[in-house]
C-alpha cells in the first residue's frame, strides 16, 4: 500500500488539481476540433463559391463563401420595440451595466494575483506583512464574488434584450461567430468554476508559500488567463461591427473565424480595454476601500482601509498611465482603417465628446495629486514639502487649461466677430495635437514629481550622495519638461506624420522620469532615516473622497468613451455591411448622452455599493466572533505596519 | 489680529482692487499697446503682480488669510481671462477656464491639513458662534447667497435676441469617393498630381520643406514652385478667393465676415494642416452644397469649384495653400 507523508500527500493533490484544472482549460477546444471536421467533409461534397474579403484584400485571399448574406434589415419585421421607448437605449443601459460589472470582474483578479503572489514573496522575510497582502488579496475577491454573478444576471438581461428588440441583427451576428459561440459558452463555464475553488480554497489551501498556496496562485494565473480570452472573444464581436473582416462584401462569412475575429481593429481596442479594465479595477477597489474607511469606527480598521485604498489607487495608476498612449494608437488605427471614421472621432461629429473625455481625464490626475497630497498629511515629516503642493497644482491648472481648450469654440456670431476670427489668436493653438500630448506629458511628470515627494516624505536621506542624487533628479525631471515643452512647440513646425513620431520622444521623457525618478529615489532612500511610522488612518477624509472622485470619473469615462466607439459606426450595425434600418439609426445628441451616461453611471454605482454592502454582511458575523478574540487578548495592539 | 495687522491687510486690499483696472487698462485692447498678441508687458505686468504679493506675504510676514485669498484668485483668474487675454474669448470657454479655476483654488484651499483648517475655520466660526458679528455674517451670507442664485435665474429667463449658438461640425467625415468633372476619386487613396520633386516623382509630404519660404516668382524655379505659382494665379486671380479667405490665407478677406460660419482660416494649425490632402480636395470641389450629413445646418457659403475650375486647378490651388502656410497635408504612414 502507498504510504503517503502528509508533506507528500499534499504535493501530489496540489499536481492532481493543477493537471486537472489543464485538462479541463482544453476542453472547450474540443468541439471546435470536431465541427472542423465536419465542416471540412461537408466542404468536399459540393462544388464550393469564392468571394472576396473586405478587408483582407490581397492577391489569393479568397474565401469559400459559408453563410448567407447580411441583406436588408426590414423596420418592424426584424426589430422589437416596447412601446415608444427607444430600443437602443435599452440595449444601451444593458451593455452599459454588463460591461461595467465584467471589467470590474476581469480586472479584481489580475489584482489579486499581484497582491497574492507579493504575500507569498514576503512570506519569507516577514510573515506579518505577507499575511497581511494575502488578506487584502482575499478581501479584495469577496468583493469581486458577489459581482461575479450579478454580471452574469446583467449578461443574461443583454441577450435577452437583444433576442426581443434586435433579433435581425443578432441572428445575423451568431451566425457569423457560430464556430466560436459555444467556446465562449464554455469558457464561461470553466471561469466559474475555477473561480469557485479559488475563492473557496483560499483558507484551505493556505500554507504560507508552501505548494499549496503555489497552486492556489496558479489557480489564479488560470482564473486571469480565462478571464482575458473571455474578454478578447467578446471583444472580437464589438471590432468586427465597427471593422468588418473575414466577410465579403454582402457580409457573406468566408470560412476562416479567425480572420473575422482577427479583424483591422480588434487588437489595439483589446489592449486598450485591458489597461482600461484594469486602472478601473484599482479605481473601484479604492473606492470600495473609501467608502469602508469612511464607516469605519475603529482606528484599526480605518489604518486597514486606508492602506487598502492607497495599493488599489497605486494599481490602478500603473495601469492608467499607459492608457493614453494606447489611446492615441487606436486612434491612429482607426484612421488607417477609414479616414471617414477618423474625422467623424476626432473633427467631426463626435468631437464634442473629446472634450468631455479630456475633462474626465483632467479630473483623474488632479484627483490623483490631490490625494498625494492629502495622504502625505499621515506622514510625519512631510511638512517640509507643503509648501511645493502649491506649485503642482498650479502647473496642473496649467496644463489642464491647455488639455481642455477645445479648438472649435462654441461662440455666437457677435463673439466671432469680437474675436476677429474662428480661432483665438492665443489660446486657438492649445486645440491641435502638439498642445495636447505636451499637456498630458505634463500632467503626469507632474504626478510622478507628486509620488516621488510622497515616497521620501517620512524620511530623512542618509545616503552620503544624497546631494548629488538631488541635483541629478532635478535635473531629470526638468530636462525632461524642457524636452516635452520644446517638442511641443516644435511640434507646430513640421508635418502631422512626423509630428506623431514626437509623441514618442515626449513620452519617452515622461516615462524616464518615471521609471529613472523613482529608481534613483529609492536608491537614495535606502537606509534613511525615519522620522516616523505612517499613521494609516489618519488620512483626511478629503483624500477619501478624492479617490470616491476617482473611480467615478473612471466609470464616467468608460461611459463616454462607449457611446463614441458605438456612435462612430453612424447609421450601421456592422460597418458598411448591415444597415440600421431602425427609427433609432440617428446618433444620439450629446445632451441625450449625458444623461444617459450619467444615468448608468449612476445605476452602476447604486448596484455597486449594494455589492459592497452585501460583502460586509458576509463579513459581519466572523467580525464579532473576531472582535471578541480580539478583546480577550492583549489591549493597547499597534497600528498595524506601513509597507508600499 | 494685531492692529497693523488688520491695517496692512486692508492696505493689500485697496491695493490689489486699484491695481485690477490698472492691469485691465494695460492689457486691454486699443491703447498703447498691440491688441492681437500677449504682449511681453502683459506677461511682466503679470510676473510683477505675482513677485509683489508673494513679497508682501512671505517675506513682511503679512499673510493673507485663505478665506480672502480665495476669492481674490478667482478675481484675478477672472480679470485674466476677461481682460487681459485679448481679444476677447467667448463665453463657453470663459465659463471652462473659470469652472477649472474655481475647484482648483477649492483644492488650493484644502491641500493641507493647515491649509484647511484655516479655511475652514471661519465658516464654522460663522455658521456656530453665538456672538454679533457671526450672527451678522450669518445673515449677511444666507441673504447673499440665494440672492446671487436669484440673479442668476432671472438672468437666465430674460428672453434673448442675440442670434443662437449652434454647435457646428466643421470638419465633417467626408464621403469614400466623389465624382469631379465625371471622374471617382476615392479619398482614401488619391494623391495631388502636382506634388512633383525635382527628379519628376512623387514628392512626399514633408519633402517640399526645402521650397518654402522662397519667392515662387522670380525667374527659373523649380517644377514645384511653378506649380504654387500656378496655385496662386488661382487664388488671386481666376477664382478669388482672397476675397474670403484673405491675402494672408487668414480668413480675413473683405468679404469674410459677411458670412456665417466666416470662411476657414488656413494659417491655423487647425484647419488644412490636420487634413489630408484629399480632404482639402473634395471641399473646394464640392463646397457647402455637398457637405454631408452631418455638417448640419450646411450653411457654409463656400461655393462648389467643380463647377469653375478644372481638376488640375483645384488641385494646384492646394498645393498653393500649403506652401503659402507653411503646413503639411495629414498623413498616415
Ligand atoms: C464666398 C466666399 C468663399 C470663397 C470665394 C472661397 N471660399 Fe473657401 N470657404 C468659405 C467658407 C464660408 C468656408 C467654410 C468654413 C467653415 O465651414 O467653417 C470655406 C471653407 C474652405 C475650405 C475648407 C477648410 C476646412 O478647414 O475645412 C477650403 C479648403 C477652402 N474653403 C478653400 C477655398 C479655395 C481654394 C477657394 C478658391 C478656389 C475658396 N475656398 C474660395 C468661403 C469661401
Amino acid at each position: 500500500m502507498l504510504n503517503l507523508s502528509g508533506e507528500k500527500k499534499k504535493k501530489v493533490g496540489a499536481w492532481l488539481l493543477l493537471s486537472m484544472i489543464g485538462m479541463l482549460v482544453l476542453l472547450p477546444f474540443a468541439p471546435a476540433v470536431v465541427m472542423a471536421a465536419e465542416e471540412a467533409a461537408v466542404e468536399e461534397a459540393k462544388e464550393p463559391e469564392k468571394a472576396k474579403d473586405v478587408f483582407y484584400k490581397e492577391e489569393g485571399e479568397f474565401g469559400i463563401v459559408s453563410g448567407p448574406p447580411a441583406g436588408e434589415l426590414v423596420y418592424p419585421d426584424d426589430y422589437g420595440s416596447y412601446g415608444d421607448f427607444q430600443s437602443r437605449t435599452i440595449i444601451w443601459i444593458s451593455n452599459q451595466q454588463h460591461l461595467y460589472f465584467g471589467s470590474f470582474v476581469l480586472a479584481v483578479p489580475m489584482f489579486v494575483w499581484v497582491m497574492e503572489l507579493i504575500g507569498i514573496l514576503q512570506y519569507e522575510k516577514n510573515p506579518k506583512v505577507g499575511k497581511k497582502f494575502d488578506d487584502l488579496a482575499h478581501e479584495m475577491m469577496k468583493i469581486s464574488l458577489t459581482a461575479y454573478s450579478v454580471t452574469a444576471i446583467l449578461g443574461g438581461i443583454l441577450i435577452f434584450s437583444f433576442l426581443a428588440l434586435y433579433p435581425g441583427f443578432f441572428r445575423y451576428l451568431s451566425g457569423i461567430f457560430k464556430p466560436v459561440m459555444h467556446i465562449y459558452a464554455l469558457l464561461f463555464i470553466l471561469e466559474s468554476g475555477v473561480l469557485y475553488v479559488y475563492y473557496y480554497g483560499w483558507d484551505s489551501m493556505n500554507d504560507g508559500n508552501g505548494d499549496w498556496k503555489w497552486s492556489h496562485l496558479s489557480l489564479g494565473t488560470i482564473l486571469n488567463a480565462v478571464g482575458i480570452v473571455l474578454m478578447v472573444m467578446a471583444n472580437t464581436w464589438v471590432s468586427f461591427m465597427m471593422s468588418p473582416a473575414g466577410v465579403d462584401a454582402e457580409g457573406r462569412f468566408l470560412g476562416d473565424i479567425w480572420k473575422v475575429m482577427h479583424n483591422p481593429l480588434m487588437v489595439p481596442v483589446v489592449v486598450h480595454r485591458i489597461l482600461g479594465n484594469a486602472a478601473f479595477g484599482g479605481g473601484v477597489v479604492a473606492a470600495y476601500a473609501s467608502f469602508k474607511f469612511l464607516s469605519a469606527k475603529t482606528l484599526e480598521e480605518k489604518a486597514h482601509y486606508d492602506w487598502m485604498s492607497y495599493i488599489a489607487m497605486f494599481m490602478g495608476i500603473l495601469a492608467l498611465i499607459p492608457l493614453p498612449f494606447a489611446g492615441y494608437w487606436l486612434m491612429r488605427e482607426i484612421y488607417a482603417y477609414r479616414q471617414q471614421m477618423g474625422i467623424t472621432l476626432m473633427g467631426g461629429l463626435l468631437a464634442w465628446v473629446f472634450i468631455m473625455q479630456a475633462t474626465m481625464i483632467a479630473t483623474l490626475f488632479i484627483t490623483v495629486n490631490y490625494y498625494l497630497f492629502q495622504a502625505m498629511g499621515r506622514m510625519p515629516g512631510s511638512e517640509r514639502y507643503y509648501k511645493y503642493f502649491k506649485v503642482l497644482l498650479a502647473i496642473l491648472v496649467v496644463a489642464t487649461i491647455a488639455w481642455l481648450t477645445p479648438h472649435t469654440l462654441v461662440m455666437t456670431p457677435a463673439e466671432l466677430k469680437a474675436m476677429g476670427g474662428a480661432q483665438h489668436p492665443v489660446v486657438g493653438n492649445y486645440g491641435v495635437m502638439s498642445a495636447k500630448n505636451t499637456a498630458i506629458n505634463t500632467m503626469i511628470t507632474t504626478t510622478v514629481v507628486s509620488f516621488i515627494i510622497y515616497q521620501r516624505s517620512n524620511f530623512k536621506l542618509t545616503v552620503p550622495w544624497a546631494w548629488k542624487g538631488n541635483i541629478f533628479l532635478a535635473m531629470l525631471i526638468l530636462g525632461a519638461e524642457v524636452n516635452i515643452l520644446f517638442l511641443g512647440v516644435y511640434g507646430y513646425f513640421i508635418p502631422a506624420n512626423v509630428r506623431i513620431g514626437l509623441s514618442v520622444p515626449q513620452v519617452a521623457s515622461t516615462l524616464s522620469v518615471l521609471f529613472i525618478g523613482v529608481a534613483v529615489n529609492t536608491k537614495m532612500l535606502k537606509g534613511a532615516e525615519s522620522i516616523g511610522e505612517i499613521r494609516w488612518g489618519k488620512m483626511s477624509v478629503r483624500g477619501a473622497y478624492a479617490l470616491f472622485m476617482l473611480a467615478v470619473a473612471f466609470t464616467w469615462t468608460m461611459a463616454v468613451m462607449g457611446y463614441l466607439r458605438s456612435s462612430v459606426r453612424l447609421h450601421w450595425h456592422v460597418n458598411e455591411i448591415l444597415r440600421d434600418n431602425s427609427p433609432w439609426a440617428f446618433t444620439n445628441p450629446l445632451g441625450y448622452a449625458g444623461n444617459i451616461n450619467s444615468l448608468n453611471v449612476l445605476l452602476f454605482w447604486t448596484m455597486l455599493l449594494f455589492v459592497f454592502w452585501l460583502s460586509a454582511l458576509a463579513g459581519a458575523g466572523k467580525k464579532k466572533v473576531e472582535a471578541e478574540e480580539a478583546a480577550a487578548a492583549a489591549v493597547g495592539k499597534a497600528v498595524p505596519a506601513g509597507s508600499h | 489680529m494685531s492692529k497693523f495687522k488688520i491695517k496692512a491687510f486692508f492696505a493689500q486690499l485697496l491695493a490689489l482692487i486699484l491695481a485690477a483696472p490698472m492691469i485691465a487698462w494695460a492689457g486691454g485692447g486699443g491703447g498703447p499697446f498691440d491688441a492681437g498678441t500677449f504682449s511681453a508687458i502683459k506677461v511682466g505686468l503679470v510676473v510683477f503682480a505675482i513677485f509683489s504679493a508673494w513679497l508682501i506675504k512671505d517675506k513682511m510676514g503679512l499673510p493673507l488669510p485663505k478665506l480672502i485669498q480665495a476669492p481674490l484668485l478667482w478675481i484675478i483668474c477672472y480679470i485674466g481671462f476677461r481682460v487681459i487675454l485679448q481679444p476677447p474669448i467667448p463665453f463657453s470657454l470663459l465659463a471652462m477656464y473659470m469652472g477649472v479655476c474655481t475647484v482648483c483654488i477649492f483644492l488650493y484651499c484644502s491641500l493641507t491639513r493647515p491649509s484647511w483648517e484655516e479655511f475652514s475655520h471661519p465658516i464654522a466660526v460663522m455658521l456656530r458662534e453665538d456672538h454679533a458679528t457671526a450672527k451678522m455674517s450669518r445673515y449677511a451670507t444666507f441673504l447673499i447667497i440665494p440672492g446671487l442664485i436669484a440673479a442668476q435665474t432671472y438672468n437666465q429667463m430674460l428672453p434673448k435676441f442675440g442670434e443662437p449658438i449652434e454647435l457646428r461640425t466643421v470638419h465633417p467625415a467626408p464621403p469614400a469617393s466623389i465624382n469631379v468633372h465625371k471622374k471617382l476619386v476615392t479619398l482614401q487613396t488619391a494623391e495631388n498630381p502636382f506634388r512633383i520633386g525635382d527628379d519628376g516623382n512623387y514628392l512626399k509630404v514633408g519633402d517640399e520643406q526645402k521650397y518654402f519660404g522662397g519667392n515662387a516668382w522670380t525667374g527659373d524655379v523649380p517644377k514645384f514652385l511653378q506649380e504654387v505659382q500656378q496655385g496662386g494665379v488661382v487664388f488671386f486671380g481666376t477664382a478669388g478667393c482672397f476675397f474670403c479667405h484673405g491675402d494672408n490665407l487668414d480668413g480675413k478677406g473683405p468679404f469674410s465676415f459677411a458670412f456665417n460660419p466666416i470662411p476657414a482660416n488656413f494659417a491655423d494649425p487647425g484647419t488644412i494642416s490636420q487634413l489630408q490632402e484629399t480632404f482639402v480636395f473634395w471641399r473646394v470641389a464640392k463646397g457647402g452644397p455637398d457637405l454631408s450629413r452631418e455638417a448640419f445646418p450646411w450653411a457654409s457659403a463656400m461655393p462648389p469649384w467643380e463647377k469653375h475650375l478644372t481638376t488640375n486647378e483645384i488641385w494646384k490651388v492646394i498645393i498653393f495653400e500649403y506652401w503659402h502656410t507653411g503646413f503639411f497635408p495629414r498623413t498616415w504612414g
